[in-house]
């Protein structure tokens, strides 16, 4: 009889707690569409390591076997990183590889909440892995966040991934805050540009991981797998292969990443001080690296003949296609003639590239 | 002012600007790349 009583009898406040937020994280996905094929696999092993004497978690558990194999070995991470860049079209970035530059100003936010991070008495390490969450990709933050702050994990992917879904809430007040109305009508031409060659797009990922990998040889998981991704797809050869990236394994992959990040969510570890400032540092970041991209394009309007919307500096986060839709929709709320939609995508492309690149340099540089 | 904040004050002067390097690296090498392979000569190239 004792051992059907186990469970009630070492139910704590805690744990319900841990439920109340499990259910939020659900709640999110399903009712508001908030990132929910990360957020509701979260959610629903949050709530399954939250139950006491689970036999989800532990030396036995699926859970934890998932999270030794697939988190801590990094390959999870690696693994996505491979879908992402079957998914991605590098084109805009390559006709227009100006937008990097966006890309990397908007990274600002990273380095900026590193120091703050530090100021509130984290360690450097752990420091760096809440900077990351500036990085708006999820993949980079967990890979950082496994070799910096494994205790961290949890809540800095939740910090990622809702951030992401809020991109929407949290980018417009800052931008509008930054930016005149003036400066939001600007109207950007669309040049005829020439076409990618397929030569151009098959050569661009080899290039790309050659010079990050002799710069940063420890960045070379991060984009080269992403790359790798990117070199299936647009090899044309390997189509059945691509297909399978940009499905099966993202979606396997996904399904695993994510109860496995819920079950590093144990009421112990998260309802601590710590991880409400970690949340809270989380979105700092989002707010300095949306500060940081439309301050970089201000300034590039002060030297250049043809000004540009500063508001595409905001979509050089890594939060792809959802800051470059928000964007040009505030684009079109100012003057609904203005179409710059095309613009704030190349600029986000190249968020994303860059947001890579910003967790090769803090991989690089902290020991 | 600790030694974290001194470490991360040194991180962000020496990451922000080897990352703005790093991605005119980029830049440069994808602009030559467009150039030296442009889509006209191939798909004359093919016809």
């Amino acid at each position: 009889m004792d051992e059907l009583l186990v469970g009630i009898v070492n139910l704590s406040w805690k744990h319900v707690a841990m439920w109340v937020v499990a259910g939020i994280l659900i709640y999110l996905a399903i009712r508001h569409d908030y990132e929910p094929l990360l957020l509701l696999p979260i959610g629903f092993g949050a709530i399954l390591t939250n139950i006491p004497f689970s036999s989800a978690v532990g030396h036995e558990g699926f859970l934890t076997r998932l999270l030794e194999f697939g988190i801590y070995s990094e390959l999870f991470p690696v693994l996505i990183f491979i879908a992402i860049g079957a998914m991605c079209d590098f084109s805009p970035l390559i006709r227009r590889p100006i937008a990097m530059l966006f890309g990397a100003a908007a990274q600002f936010g990273i380095f900026a909440t590193i120091v703050i991070a530090a100021m509130l008495g984290f360690n450097l390490k752990q420091a760096a892995a809440i900077g990351i969450i500036g990085a708006a990709d999820g993949p980079t933050t967990i890979y950082v966040a496994t070799r910096f702050a494994q205790d961290l994990l949890g809540p800095l992917s939740v910090a990622a991934y809702s951030y992401m879904a809020l991109v929407p809430i949290i980018q417009p007040p800052v931008i509008k805050l930054l930016t005149t109305k003036e400066e939001r009508l600007i109207r950007m031409e669309y040049e005829e540009q020439e076409p990618v060659s397929k030569t151009t797009l098959v050569l661009f990922p080899i290039m790309i991981t050659l010079i990050a990998g002799i710069i940063a040889p420890i960045s070379v998981a991060l984009i080269g797998s992403l790359m790798f991704g990117n070199l299936i797809k647009v090899s044309g050869v390997v189509e059945r292969l691509s297909q399978s990236a940009q499905n099966e394994l993202a979606n396997l992959v996904t399904l695993l990443l994510g109860i496995t990040i819920g079950s590093t969510m144990s009421a112990e570890k998260f309802l601590v001080v710590e991880v409400g400032i970690v949340l809270g540092l989380g979105l700092v970041a989002f707010i300095f690296d949306t500060a940081g991209g439309v301050l970089f394009a201000k300034a590039v309007n002060l030297v250049v003949k043809k000004k540009i919307n500063p508001m595409i500096g905001a979509c050089g986060i890594s939060a792809f296609p959802m800051s470059g839709r928000v964007v040009a929709k505030m684009a079109l709320a100012e003057d609904p003639t203005n179409f710059i939609i095309m613009h704030a995508i190349g600029v986000n492309v190249a968020g994303q590239v860059c947001s890579v690149v910003a967790g090769g340099v803090v991989l690089a540089l902290v020991k | 002012m600790t030694d974290t904040v001194q470490q991360a004050l040194s991180l962000m002067a020496i990451a922000l600007p080897a990352m703005f390097a790093v991605i005119l690296l980029f830049m440069g090498a994808t602009a030559l790349l467009h150039k030296t392979f442009p889509a006209k000569e191939e798909k004359a190239a093919q016809d």
